[in-house]
């Protein structure tokens, strides 16, 4: 699962209204190279929710927790987001509800969001 | 990069004709302008395209993701005078075999052999048989870890010279060529049936040429094509076969690559678009667009254990070929189990929905589908972003979608229909747009919140009303 993965990822849980983001726990990443495209990274910033970027990744990465006006123009700066959208991957862990506690497990990158019938 | 070293020293220009989708003729003729540069001409003979094109050019040919198989016009006539009786026009049929303009094309043939032995074989073959520029692998149905054996590159239409295959090139010419007619008719005026004009025609070709007829181990394919008064005759470039060129993990329902490819390209994907398959089976359709509109990002899902796993076998696989090669591996791709209808995604924060939805024949079942596809439809609309999203449905299940489609004009607008053939069923392919509407608040959905309707009875009563 990648990042930008995640910052679409919402639960669904019956009753939960604050359910994103949602908490990763991951228990082995790995990274892998993927073209660099500036266009699609300065498109897609304004279509993620930033904030939960940012804390998805914790203290590991150095981003800022606002966006710099311009940022279109920096190329290390969209470098860096393209990296941790796209070449970061969670292979195996879960996503935990932020308001149930509800865990998705994730395996072989792929994160199994189905509920149980008495969740629906 | 040219490829200069297997053509002589002029250029000549032929036709060039292909096999595509039926229904996305148009779509092809689109990439084939913008990849060849040159207009093509939609065949009245439903699913093929022609463009002319130079043979310098010729490896361009391979880079097309729309096509299913290609092949070199000999010769056409628009206004074959067919004889009254069979054994007459039989006979001009087998006159015919010698007075064809053939150098052209076989050079053509020729030169494309060349193109594909570059492009690197792994396996000797029975001799120099042609393989398509897409893979084939073998399909295992049900088991995870099937061995593919894949024949020929599919990322770069480039001929790779650094393979080693060129010695091998003297030695065919030298050996008896062999070869078989397959002829296509349809109309309903010919006095003589597919099998007799191939036979006759094929006969007067080896005469002709003292080739050895061989219907299986052949190195030539000529082709006969007669669609009411149109003939086309030419050679084949690429084997008859399914284009399945990304997918070596099979499913039930595996759509071939070309109708992937012509689906994507109807919803024009854009850089940073978010692109969602919420029933995505062995990930076809947005692995075809990870590869091939890869500045957007692909999310393939469905509540199928089987299916997800296959679809990120499928990734997977390209992804080690692409790392083989050296290239970044990477594709801009994921993979989630979910419930379509109730789908883990944020409200209007996805740009497109595409897939093929269950038919009811080999998947599912027509009862199921008049509770999925309203409930697939709502779900769909809520993720997709209003005003400028799109989405991109193929169905066999026309009738039920456009009952459930008809009671949701205040989420969706359908755009345009292609009619295709899946598998030799009639289906639809529906462009649709996201109304500018907020989720929650078209009188539909206050409608619908009143208590559960049952669109199979609305049919029904419909039905005994007409």
């Amino acid at each position: 699962m990648k990042l930008l993965t995640h910052n679409m990822l919402t639960s669904h849980v019956k009753g939960v209204t604050k359910g994103y983001p949602l908490l990763i726990k991951a228990t082995e990443v790995k990274v892998n190279e993927v073209d660099f495209n500036p266009q699609f990274v300065s498109r897609m910033i304004p279509k993620l929710e930033w904030s939960a970027l940012v804390q998805a990744l914790g203290q590991r990465q150095d981003l800022p927790g606002e966006l710099v006006a311009d940022y279109e123009k920096d190329d290390e700066f969209l470098k860096k987001v393209h990296r941790v959208l796209l070449e970061v991957e969670v292979v195996e862990g879960c996503l935990q509800c932020p308001e149930s506690g509800r865990e998705f497990p994730i395996s072989r990158g792929i994160p199994n969001m189905l509920l149980n019938e008495d969740e629906v | 990069m040219q490829n200069k070293d297997s053509t002589a020293s002029d250029t000549i220009t032929v036709t060039i004709g292909a096999t595509v989708p039926t229904g996305f003729e148009h779509t092809a003729a689109e990439e084939v302008h913008e990849k060849i540069g040159v207009d093509a001409h939609v065949s009245k003979d439903r699913g093929r395209i022609y463009f002319p094109i130079t043979t310098d050019k010729l490896f361009q040919v391979h880079l097309l993701r729309s096509v299913d198989n290609l092949f070199v016009v000999v010769d056409e006539y628009d206004h074959y005078p067919f004889k009254e009786s069979k054994g007459e026009t039989l006979n001009e049929l087998q006159e015919l075999a010698s007075k064809l303009p053939w150098t052209n094309a076989l050079e053509v043939w020729r030169l494309n052999r060349t193109l594909k032995k570059k492009k690197g074989y792994r396996k000797g073959g029975n001799g120099p048989k042609l393989k398509p520029s897409s893979e084939t692998t073998e399909a295992d149905g049900e088991q995870e870890e099937a061995a593919v054996e894949s024949q020929t590159e599919v990322e770069s239409g480039m001929p790779d010279t650094s393979s080693t295959q060129d010695a091998v090139e003297a030695a065919p010419e030298a050996k008896v060529i062999r070869f078989r007619v397959t002829c296509s008719r349809a109309g309903d005026k010919h006095s003589f049936s597919s099998n007799e004009a191939a036979r006759d025609f094929g006969g007067a070709v080896q005469e002709f040429f003292q080739w050895k007829a061989d219907m299986t181990k052949f190195d030539i394919e000529v082709l006969l094509n007669i669609h009411n008064e149109e003939v086309v005759i030419g050679i084949a470039l690429t084997e008859e076969s399914l284009h399945r060129r990304n997918i070596s993990h099979f499913g039930p329902t595996t759509l071939r690559s070309t109708l992937c490819y012509g689906m994507l390209r109807l919803c024009k994907p854009q850089p940073s678009d978010i692109i969602l398959d919420p029933m995505c089976g062995t990930g076809a359709i947005p692995l075809e667009g990870a590869i091939e509109f890869n500045s957007s990002f692909y999310i393939a899902g469905d509540n199928n254990d089987m299916a997800v796993n296959r679809t990120v076998n499928n990734v997977c696989h390209i992804q080690k070929r692409r790392a083989d090669k050296g290239s970044a591996s990477g594709l801009p791709i994921d993979t989630v189990r979910w419930d379509l209808c109730s789908l883990p995604i944020r409200t209007s924060s996805v740009d497109v929905l595409i897939t093929d939805m269950p038919f009811g024949k080999r998947m599912g079942s027509k009862k199921k589908n008049w509770d999925l596809y309203p409930n697939c439809l709502r779900e769909m609309a809520r993720v997709c972003r209003p005003g400028s999203g799109k989405a991109v449905l193929l169905t066999q299940d026309k009738k039920c979608f456009s009952k459930a489609i008809s009671r949701m004009g205040g989420l969706w607008r359908k755009v345009h229909t292609v009619w295709v053939n899946v598998g030799g069923l009639h289906a639809g392919v529906y462009l649709l747009r996201r109304t500018g509407a907020v989720f929650g608040q078209t009188p539909e959905d206050i409608y619908e919140s009143r208590g559960t309707v049952n669109i199979q009875e609305e049919v029904k009563n419909e039905n005994e009303l007409s």
